[in-house]
């Protein structure tokens, strides 16, 4: 028998990309998601999970809190496996649950570094940018839809939204950013 | 035209604009305003009640009476303040409230019938009969008094929200605001400057006083360079700080595009949400006039608003002659000498106090009084009284200064009173507003440019040491010092009208009788008699008629107290405040992973809360949608149906204490359930009623997925976030919602084996190896994982299949190509809901929050050998005793119709709430029984098989003999789940 | 209004759902019918300090024990209330 044709989470078989100004919007399908919740008495893992309200990388997979005692592991490159079998070894003492299809990632560059990030986050989000730099990650709302952010460096931002609302996600991103463009 | 020499307007570039229809020009940097007045224009409008003539007062956002309708078509705003609006070429607006044309209002016989309109009319006179008001007395008063009209056409323009964060709020960049915007940018914090206007300088930019001996511009310009050029200040202009909300955050609306002929690619508003660490309070002061006998008359304005115009808008205020001027205080003086220095002929300083002195070479009529005005479309002359008796000036303008208001608005909100200040004769910022907030320059009484420049710097250092920050230096510019002197007179008395509340048409009449009619406290004065209530809010108004009452009370007017300040400060649209999207994306939508499919094949799709289902799939042929529902109901009945059954909600639920966790949350036993198998579950509310329902699968010895109605997936999960954190923490438990992460098929009817046994991989699919309410992983279609519960909700044989939801597409289509020869056919939430009532299944009809478990038959889930949420409240008494029961019911007549929310009788019962024997909760047509059937609550339901009762609708006038019969019209003995 | 969240600061209330009165953490073990008809049905109604449950659903999903005076809305302080819960377990063992 034939595989099953992956759709990605904006409904075709290829990701979406949007450019409007210093922005550019790209669907990413291709990054694992597994949340990990430490069981009660259990050692944190070896894996680089950071404190609340950050974003850490390691070696092959990346790590944001997502509350207490948990966290998201990004998986880049593992998103049509089981991430599970992978990742359960680096992971005694801790529940897995795969996470892949229940996210959408979004990841906004900006060619203007800093600025037009930050000018992106002023519309979408009410955080303090203070605490929205290169490092940071949070859960927060954006027209109504949850997210959750990451600041992956000065001009990168990746937003992690539910599948299910990624049109509406998408719509909403590229809006803030059809709009960002028009104040110039 | 006839502009003065100098001010802040561009007259290298003419704006073509019209009024009415009439063609004008003005320049950049005027306001509509400015250029009417520039264009001699003085009646722009007629009163809200008595249509009386009225002309510009004031030249800021407190004006009463310019109120235009500005723009054309869908874009037309009416009630736009002609002193907000900015002027753009090709910018049109009309005049409002009239019948006719401006110069001649059919509609001013009203002022002839004024005694019949005083204050409280409405309330005395059209109270009888009552139905005249709704139908003739309310439509008539709303065409006679009132504002513009609406396009009534859709808003071409968007708008957007947007989030700012900041160590220090300003608001007010004038002088004060100025000031402490530069000491708290020197100082490195993170400042956000908001100003009403186009332009930063507020006040600074209407008076003529030098700044360090040079105009006031040159030492703004100089600020505004440097502020612009500091990282960590953010300056709005355009931009009303609107309400100061809790902890910190304010409202305000910043109009992006609002001075543009039209937005183009922009948005036209911004609503910002700014949370400030600290605020500084700089929103200026509001001049206040003096009520006379006709003060209302176009050319009559703020004396203030005068100097405004003349020195910012190089506007002369009168061109059918000189001006006069009526103050109580130094203020007004200084308008005279300034519009003098512009070459504006002074007729007099009218001079209420008994000693006063001209500041220049003018007349001064000391202790002197305006009784009245002529001038039918605007102001000819004025009678003026004094010690030598009285006389009649020919004047083309009058301006007025009563003294001035702080603006205490923001600083009173969150009822924060403000307190009288004997000495300034003014009420200044009280204790009790919004944390954090202060008041600094004229909003605070420190009203003169050397005060304001002096007080912003200090509200800064304030603010700037509660941060922990330091404060540098900052040398403040030199200015002449000055004294208002303002004398408490607040009105001339007298026996014609003087208005005090221009834009609601309240004279100081109206206020005595309210005092007559002991509409005394203030806030019933307002209520009566409408003071302060229109669209401005009274800013020009409300103290003076405190004054007024106070002094017909002969209480102080500190005794006599302010009414409450709310927010906002001045109106906001309501476009800007629901922002973001309009139309199909004013709210997210969620789509299943079989959209994509679903819409090819032709579904119409229905919203389930936020997500976009299949409702049913149209055939060729297939004209009303009974066809299709029928169609499919049948379809899965007799071969195999393929449903997209992810929304419902999926928690998982891991742990070592899994299973103790789900016995206490569930009513029902969980821990016991083995693994590999799956069991109903029915969730109470801890008074005991039925909360939700669905499915505990146990995977894992410490790992369950349990699912939950799609309404109820959010409150669902955070009920049990509740019950763990809250409730159990000591239990091991992790739970982790997956609803969107695995796109669930539900593979229904005789034929669903089969089906499936063609996109399993090696999977033993029969009833040993997997009986009915089973589950397992496995792999489908050649290595794709996938989970397969074998649970019904048609009451067919039946199976749900999960997979990652990016196969879930490709799965329907795959399930759908390979049960083509079993006739395999895709059902919408319309026959799920058909078959679920044949089935007997309660759904959210049935799940209301009234219902106990008992009711649907369900009491012995409840189980009493361990607690859980809800136990023991579903079995006391009430609760517990209730004897409806779930049945069905279908028709006698097999062509009579079941209708949902029809109360049910005993045959032959009067029906009335007394004989209320229960309802009918859900309801459709059932191919399978070839007849409309219900399912419904009825009293000892379950010992009534067979009886004939009503069910009544008497909305409809419907009464149909329906028979009780089981709810499980299809399968009772569940034979077919098992098969 | 701001609710300083115990592991995240200053978060917007926008971002939390409001439950009520923190007592709701206190429920009755047993069958005792009159224990739990007072704690699903009866609550304080204080002007003042009102301890009150908050879930950080659009953030880290914890539920806080947030402090509030309910004349002001001045907010005290903000705990985690699992943290709230175990203590009071470990104070009644």
């Amino acid at each position: 028998m034939l595989d099953l044709i992956p759709l990605c989470a904006l409904g075709a078989t290829t990701p979406q990309e949007f450019r409007q100004g210093a922005l550019t919007l790209t669907e990413m399908p291709e990054t694992g998601l597994v949340s990990l919740t430490l069981q009660r008495g259990a050692a944190r893992p070896a894996l680089d999970l950071p404190e609340p309200g950050f974003w850490a990388a390691g070696a092959g997979h990346a790590a944001f809190w997502t509350g207490p005692g948990q966290w998201f592991i990004e998986l880049p490159g593992r998103a049509q496996e089981d991430p599970i079998p992978f990742l359960a070894p680096q992971a005694p003492g801790c529940s897995l649950t795969e996470q892949t299809d229940g996210w959408v990632l979004f990841e906004l560059q900006s060619s203007q570094g800093a600025e037009a990030i930050e000018a992106f986050l002023e519309h979408a989000v009410n955080l303090d940018l203070c605490k929205m730099g290169p490092g940071r990650a949070t859960r927060s709302v954006i027209e109504h839809m949850g997210v959750y952010l990451l600041r992956r460096s000065d001009d990168r931002l990746a937003i992690w939204g539910m599948r299910s609302a990624a049109e509406s996600l998408w719509h909403a991103l590229t809006t803030l950013a059809r709009r960002q463009s028009a104040r110039g | 035209m006839t502009r003065l020499t100098g001010g802040l307007i561009d007259r290298s570039q003419s704006l073509s604009f019209t009024f009415d229809g009439t063609r004008y020009t003005g320049h950049p940097g005027d306001t509509l305003a400015s250029a009417l007045l520039a264009n001699g224009v003085r009646l722009v409008g007629r009163s809200f009640k008595y249509h009386r003539p009225r002309g510009i007062v004031a030249a800021g956002s407190e004006e009463p009476n310019a109120m235009v309708t500005l723009r054309e078509g869908a874009r037309a705003e009416p009630n736009t303040r002609a002193t907000m609006a900015e002027l753009f070429d090709g910018l049109s607006a009309r005049s409002q409230n009239h019948v006719g044309p401006l110069s001649f209002d059919m509609l001013a016989v009203n002022d002839l019938l004024s005694p019949f309109f005083a204050a409280g009319f409405y309330y005395k006179t059209f109270m009888w009969p009552r139905a005249f008001w709704e139908k003739l007395y309310e439509p008539a008063i709303r065409r006679a008094a009132g504002l513009g009209a609406l396009s009534e056409q859709a808003d071409p323009d968007a708008y957007d929200r947007g989030f700012l964060h900041c160590d220090l709020l300003i608001i007010g960049a004038g002088a004060a605001g100025l000031t402490a915007a530069l000491t708290a940018g020197r100082a490195g914090a993170r400042v956000v400057l908001a100003d009403e206007d186009f332009r930063l300088g507020g006040r600074l930019m209407a008076e003529s006083d030098l700044l360090d001996h040079a105009p006031a511009t040159q030492w703004i310009a100089s600020v505004e360079a440097e502020l612009r050029a500091l990282p960590n200040v953010r300056i709005l202009p355009r931009t009303t700080v609107f309400g100061a909300y809790d902890h910190g955050i304010y409202g305000a609306v910043e109009r992006v595009a609002d001075h543009l002929p039209t937005p183009g690619t922009l948005v036209r508003q911004t609503l910002w949400r700014i949370t400030a660490k600290r605020a500084v309070l700089a929103a200026g002061a509001t001049e206040r006039h003096i009520p006379f006998a006709d003060n209302d008359r176009p050319g009559v304005m703020l004396a203030g608003a005068m100097r405004a115009y003349a020195n910012r808008w190089a506007t002369a205020p009168g061109t059918k002659g000189p001006v006069a001027i009526f103050t109580n205080n130094d203020d007004g003086h200084r308008t005279a000498v300034d519009l003098m220095a512009k070459g504006v002929p002074i007729a007099a300083v009218i001079d209420a106090r008994a000693r006063s002195e001209a500041q220049g070479d003018y007349r001064v009529i000391a202790g002197g009084m305006v009784t009245g005005t002529r001038g039918r479309l605007g102001l000819r002359s004025i009678a003026v009284q004094h010690s030598g008796g009285s006389e009649s000036l020919s004047v083309g303008a009058l301006g007025v200064s009563g003294g001035w208001n702080p603006n205490v608005h923001l600083a009173s909100h969150h009822r924060g009173r403000p307190v009288w200040d004997e000495a300034r004769l003014a009420f200044l910022p009280g204790q009790g507003g919004p944390g954090g907030l202060i008041a600094a320059g004229a909003c605070a009484g420190q009203g003169s440019t050397v005060d304001a420049l002096a007080d912003g710097h200090r509200a800064a250092v304030q603010a700037l040491a509660d941060l922990g920050l330091t404060a540098p230096a900052l040398a403040l510019p030199h200015a002449h010092p000055r004294a208002e002197n303002t004398a408490p007179i607040w009105h001339v008395p007298g026996k014609r009208r003087a208005w005090v509340d221009f834009q609601n048409d309240v004279t100081v009449k109206d206020i005595a009788l309210a005092h007559q009619e002991n509409m005394r406290p203030v806030e019933h004065l307002k209520r009566w008699t409408t003071l302060g209530m229109a669209t401005d809010q009274g800013k020009t108004a409300n103290v003076t008629a405190l004054a007024v009452m106070a002094e017909l009370t002969g209480k102080s007017i500190p005794q006599t107290g302010t009414t409450i300040f709310r927010p906002p400060y001045t109106g906001v649209s309501l476009g800007v405040l629901g922002g973001g999207d309009t139309g199909t994306n004013f709210r997210p939508r969620r789509l299943t992973p079989t959209h994509t499919w679903a819409k090819a094949q032709g579904a119409v799709f229905v919203e389930v809360g936020p997500w976009m289902r299949a409702q049913y799939f149209v055939r060729p042929g297939e004209t009303y949608w009974r066809q299709s529902v029928d169609r499919e109901v049948l379809a899965v009945r007799s071969g195999v149906g393929l449903c997209d059954v992810t929304t419902l909600g999926k928690i998982d639920v891991q742990g070592a204490d899994a299973g103790l966790f789900l016995d206490r949350v569930y009513a029902n036993a969980m821990a016991s359930l083995k693994v590999g198998m799956v069991r109903y579950g029915l969730m109470l509310r801890e008074d005991g009623t039925l909360y939700d329902d669905g499915t505990c699968a146990r995977l894992a010895e410490d790992h369950y997925v349990v699912t939950t109605t799609t309404a109820n997936a959010g409150p669902v999960y955070a009920q049990m976030e509740f019950a763990r954190q809250c409730l159990w923490p000591d239990l091991d438990v992790q739970l982790i919602s997956t609803t969107d992460a695995w796109a669930q098929i539900a593979v229904a009817g005789p034929k669903a084996r089969a089906l499936l046994e063609r996109v399993v991989d090696g999977f033993d699919l029969s009833n040993e190896a997997f009986p009915f309410m089973a589950c397992a992983p496995l792999t489908v279609c050649g290595g794709t994982r996938a989970r397969l519960f074998r649970i019904s909700f048609s009451g067919e044989l039946a199976y749900e299949l999960a997979v990652p939801a990016r196969y879930g597409n490709a799965l329907m289509a795959r399930l759908m190509e390979l049960g083509a020869d079993l006739g395999a056919t895709p059902y919408g939430t319309e026959a799920l809901g058909v078959m679920r009532i044949e089935k007997g299944h309660a759904a959210g009809a049935e799940l209301t929050g009234q219902t106990t478990a008992q009711m649907l038959g369900l009491g012995k889930m409840v189980s009493k050998k361990k607690d859980a949420i809800g136990a023991v409240m579903s079995r006391r008494g009430g609760l517990g005793d209730d004897s409806r029961r779930l049945v069905g019911l279908v028709p006698l007549d097999a062509s009579h119709t079941v209708t949902p929310g029809a109360h049910l009788f005993t045959a032959g019962a009067h029906p009335s709430m007394d004989s209320d024997q229960g309802w009918v909760t859900s309801a459709a047509y059932s191919p399978h029984v070839g007849s409309s059937i219900g399912l419904a609550f009825l009293e000892r339901g379950d010992e009534r098989m067979g009886e004939v009762i009503t069910a009544a609708n008497p909305l409809q006038g419907q009464s149909v003999a329906v028979k009780v019969v089981s709810a499980h019209f299809v399968d009772p003995e569940g034979g077919r789940l098992r098969a | 209004m701001l609710i300083p969240h115990p592991l995240l600061g200053l978060r917007d209330a926008q971002e939390f759902t409001y439950l009520g009165d923190a007592s709701l953490i206190d429920r009755p073990e047993g069958s005792d019918e009159a224990a739990l008809a007072d704690y699903v049905y009866l609550r304080d109604n204080p002007a003042g300090l009102h301890r009150e449950l908050w879930f950080h659903e659009q953030g880290d999903r914890s539920w806080l024990v947030v402090t509030r005076n309910t004349l002001t809305h001045e907010i005290v302080s903000a705990e985690l209330a699992r943290d709230v819960a175990l203590a009071r377990k470990e104070g009644v063992a």
